[in-house]
């Protein structure tokens, strides 16, 4: 079955040099639109398999489209099509979602080239998907024991979007070639006897106990970055401050990512843990 | 951080929202905070890493966020926060903050880098954030109040 493609440019031209290249390929354009007024009714009408998209269009931009679609459907994989290439605009489409870039005038090959790699499975990711929570656990363990001395033992994993709501939540954000979360979650009374362990006495406010938990959850994330990091240099993961959230029932959503939730049962009580990367593989030409 | 520091996130808050279906947004306030704040009913949470480090909190009151959601959808019918409408707003946060990104780059501060949206629900809950101090500036946005922390550092 060919593959479908929908090519978003305002020039007439241009959307028929973008054909031609694709037609090389033996690729299909199912639908055309030249600026934002037809984007999403197209998209809908065609369900095309890739998007090209020009940045420079009067009125809304390319970025302004890509930005329609994806908030349409987050799973659009979209090419830009420019002569711009700097690292600015790099950046910016990184950010947004688009898979990847191809620089005019287009050359039929490198075209091809990028809509074969964004349709092809992205190894990497899946690599990250299937290790990564091992590894996450792997460092939960290994920090219990080096900050308490005790032992943590782990439930089977449970694939869902929903994390378990426990009275102390610790959001970490994790940024490198995948970004995700890692959310850690535990009651009151476990954290409180944690830091009591690791402090040797009773904590003498709930703010110890929460600045305990957000530390800990920082231990944990970033020793499973470093030890991702080490297995594929290319992950290039990093951890943001963790923010923690306390003190009332908290439903904690991370949308458009498959997380993977599972749990510790330790000498304090259970703790969650959540950890969930986006897919994302981007390749430029 | 300098309270001028966070034009970029309001720019690009103000340059985002009427892309994704809002006519009017008004910075209503600005707001010096500790580093403790209340979840008014739904709050997005977003980590920044590179030359700022921290994170920025969109929030606003469940009610709010349904009619927002409404909004961004072009007008559909929002009677639960569904998993539709927090993908919706959650994608909003990212858009903002990719945009402020952005525009912190071009004024000479790159390779700031965020993590995907996390959405908290549930009022009255405490944040507590790794920053000494919170900016936080309250917008209205087509009439809806939305609330920005911005907890870098």
């Amino acid at each position: 079955m060919s593959v479908k493609v929908m090519v978003v440019d305002d020039s007439a031209f241009s959307r028929v040099m973008i054909a031609d290249a694709l037609a090389e390929g033996g690729y299909e354009v199912v639908g055309e639109a030249e600026s934002i007024d037809t984007l999403i009714e197209t998209y809908d009408s065609c369900k095309p398999d890739v998007i090209t998209m020009d940045i420079a269009m009067p009125g809304a931009d390319g970025f302004e489209c890509s930005k329609n679609l994806i908030l349409h459907d987050p799973k659009v994989k979209i090419i830009l099509v420019s002569s711009m290439k700097d690292e600015e605009t790099e950046q910016e489409a990184r950010r947004i979602g688009i898979a990847g870039y191809v620089q005019k005038p287009v050359e039929a090959e490198a075209l091809l080239t990028v809509i074969n790699s964004v349709l092809a499975p992205d190894t990497m990711y899946q690599t990250l998907d299937e290790f990564g929570v091992g590894v996450f656990k792997e460092a939960l363990a290994q920090s219990v024991t080096r900050m308490t001395k005790t032992t943590a033992t782990f439930a089977e994993d449970n694939e869902c979007c929903n994390n378990a709501s426990q009275e102390i939540t610790v959001v970490i954000g994790i940024i490198g070639r995948y970004s995700g979360n890692m959310i850690v979650a535990l009651s009151a009374e476990t954290a409180n006897k944690m830091t009591e362990i690791i402090l040797r006495r009773e904590a003498k406010s709930r703010e110890e106990v929460v600045g305990l938990a957000a530390e800990f959850a920082n231990v944990v994330g970033g020793i499973a970055c470093s030890m991702l990091n080490k297995k594929e240099k290319a992950f290039g993961l990093r951890v943001a401050p963790p923010s923690v959230f306390y003190g009332g029932a908290t439903e904690v959503v991370s949308p458009n990512i498959k997380c993977h939730n599972t749990y510790a049962d330790t000498e304090f009580g259970r703790i969650y843990l959540s950890v969930g990367f986006k897919k994302g593989s981007v390749l430029w030409m | 951080m300098d309270v001028n520091a966070i034009n970029p996130i309001l720019d690009a808050f103000a340059h985002i929202l009427p892309q994704v279906g809002f006519q009017v947004v008004e910075k209503k306030a600005i707001s010096l905070e500790s580093s403790c704040l209340r979840n008014p009913g739904m709050i997005i949470n977003i980590g920044v890493m590179g030359p700022l480090k921290g994170a920025i909190l969109i929030g606003m009151d469940v009610e709010s966020a349904k009619q927002f959601a409404s909004k961004m959808m072009m007008g559909m019918e929002v009677v639960e926060l569904d998993s539709l409408a927090q993908s919706a707003i959650s994608e909003m946060g990212n858009m903002v903050c990719a945009n402020a990104c952005t525009n912190f780059s071009q004024s000479g501060m790159g390779g700031l880098d965020i993590s995907p949206p996390t959405l908290l629900i549930g009022k009255d809950a405490m944040i507590k954030l790794s920053v000494p101090k919170v900016i936080g500036v309250t917008f209205a946005v087509d009439g809806i109040r939305v609330d920005v922390f911005v907890g870098l550092f």
